[in-house]
């Protein structure tokens, strides 16, 4: 079963591959599509009473916020500190969690769809994807990441089960990523691709390097170790690979 | 990758800390790095103080109350890594007869950038970067706009397979 959320500012992909019956499957997409709007209504910058922003005017304190509220920013403050302070979700002057809450949403949505039935599926939330399963018994789901020049074409494909993979990325001209630490656009890099256990990790890992620049290769060649590895092009199209990127082999 | 657990700032970092600016003035008595001075490093060659015939200052002299520091003992000594809510730190000190002439801290590319990085370099591979048609369940890439979807190749795999 396949559904398309608008939602968060973007377009969610849901499809699950599990032999379920259809109510059963559509059951599971409802509730999957409720969190990720519950996380936006909750979490969004835009929406006036978000808990975000009531933090953000201080009518709510760490200490009574809720529980995944708290965990998001322990989590974006341990990813500042990972990132060098590159990732940084206080960048743009205001408290703003999002760089980690929509991978982390979906992170969450996966594992809650797992625990309910489907352990075959693939969510794409705006280019950031999670998938667990296969699409079909005995088959690995397979990825592309987008060509940073040609909108219909990849640059690689990436196959496996269990998969988050998310890229961060400049396409079009006037488009940009802030270097949070010496204020200015990120030039060096055109797309940062990082694929690992944890997609809201995955997606702050790829965001922190855009803006590193050309120091970020250095930065993601020492994260494949440690279980997140990466497909980078440069601004001048060169493509840097990580060791234990799962590429999948190219059908001739 | 997890926070990594704040140790406890052992006597000879934490008093050379506190006490770091004001060094040059109030020589510190080596006897309040007890001993856990880890590891001495080029002992005996390092920053001897040019200042002949000096003695100890101060009540709490080395002499006094240090272990070992009869004989005024020298060299650097280089505190265990250090790790706070702020980072990683690492402290130096130049002992000279008894008391500390020099202290620095240094903030190593370690800690939590070496949970990530491991003990070698590692390296990327590179090439030029080339575009493919390929048979594909979905798309990653920069966030898309809901709009900007609407042209993408995920949405149409999407309406492929809707």
């Amino acid at each position: 079963m396949r559904h398309v959320e608008q939602v968060m500012g973007t377009a969610v992909s849901i499809e699950l591959a599990d032999d379920l019956p259809t109510a059963t499957l559509a059951s599971l997409v409802d509730h999957t599509v409720a969190w990720l709007h519950e996380v936006d209504r909750r979490f969004s910058t835009y929406k006036d009473d978000s808990e975000v922003n009531r933090m953000q005017r201080g009518e709510l304190t760490v200490a009574d916020c809720s529980a995944d509220l708290r965990q998001v920013l322990i989590t974006c403050s341990d990813l500042w500190r990972e990132t060098e302070g590159y990732f940084d979700v206080h960048a743009t002057g205001r408290i703003d969690p999002s760089g980690y809450v929509k991978g982390w949403s979906v992170e969450v949505a996966s594992r809650w769809l797992a625990a309910n039935g489907s352990t075959n599926h693939c969510i794409n939330a705006g280019g950031d994807i999670r998938t667990r399963g296969g699409p079909a018994p005995g088959w690995e789901w397979r990825i592309g990441v987008r060509h940073p020049w040609k909108a219909d074409k990849v640059a690689w494909v990436i196959s496996g089960h269990d998969l988050a993979v998310a890229t961060s990325g400049v396409y079009e001209r006037g488009e940009h990523v802030i270097d949070p630490v010496r204020g200015r656009p990120a030039t060096d890099l055109r797309s940062v691709t990082v694929v690992g256990p944890d997609l809201g990790r995955a997606d702050a890992y790829a965001t922190a390097a855009m803006a590193m620049g050309d120091a970020g290769l250095r930065w993601l060649a020492g994260l494949d170790p440690a279980g997140y590895s990466s497909a980078t092009v440069a601004s001048d199209g060169k493509a840097f690979t990580s060791r234990r990127l799962p590429v999948a082999a190219l059908a001739a | 990758m997890r926070r990594s657990t704040a140790a406890v700032v052992g006597t000879l970092a934490g008093a050379a800390m506190l006490l770091g600016v004001r060094l040059s003035a109030t020589p510190v008595a080596v006897a309040a790095t007890g001993s856990q001075a880890t590891e001495p490093v080029d002992s005996d060659q390092v920053d001897r103080p040019a200042k002949p015939g000096r003695k100890p200052s101060g009540g709490a002299s080395a002499a006094d109350s240090g272990g070992d520091s009869s004989s005024g003992r020298s060299g650097r000594f280089r505190g265990d890594t250090v790790t706070n809510p702020y980072g990683s730190v690492r402290v130096t000190i130049t002992v000279a007869d008894g008391e500390i002439t020099r202290a620095s801290a240094a903030y190593p590319n370690e800690g939590q950038s070496a949970a990530i990085n491991g003990p070698a370099v590692p390296q990327l591979n590179e090439s030029a970067v080339k575009a493919q048609d390929a048979d594909i369940d979905s798309v990653s890439g920069a966030t898309y706009t809901s709009d900007s979807y609407r042209k993408s190749l995920q949405a149409a795999i999407d309406r492929a397979g809707l």
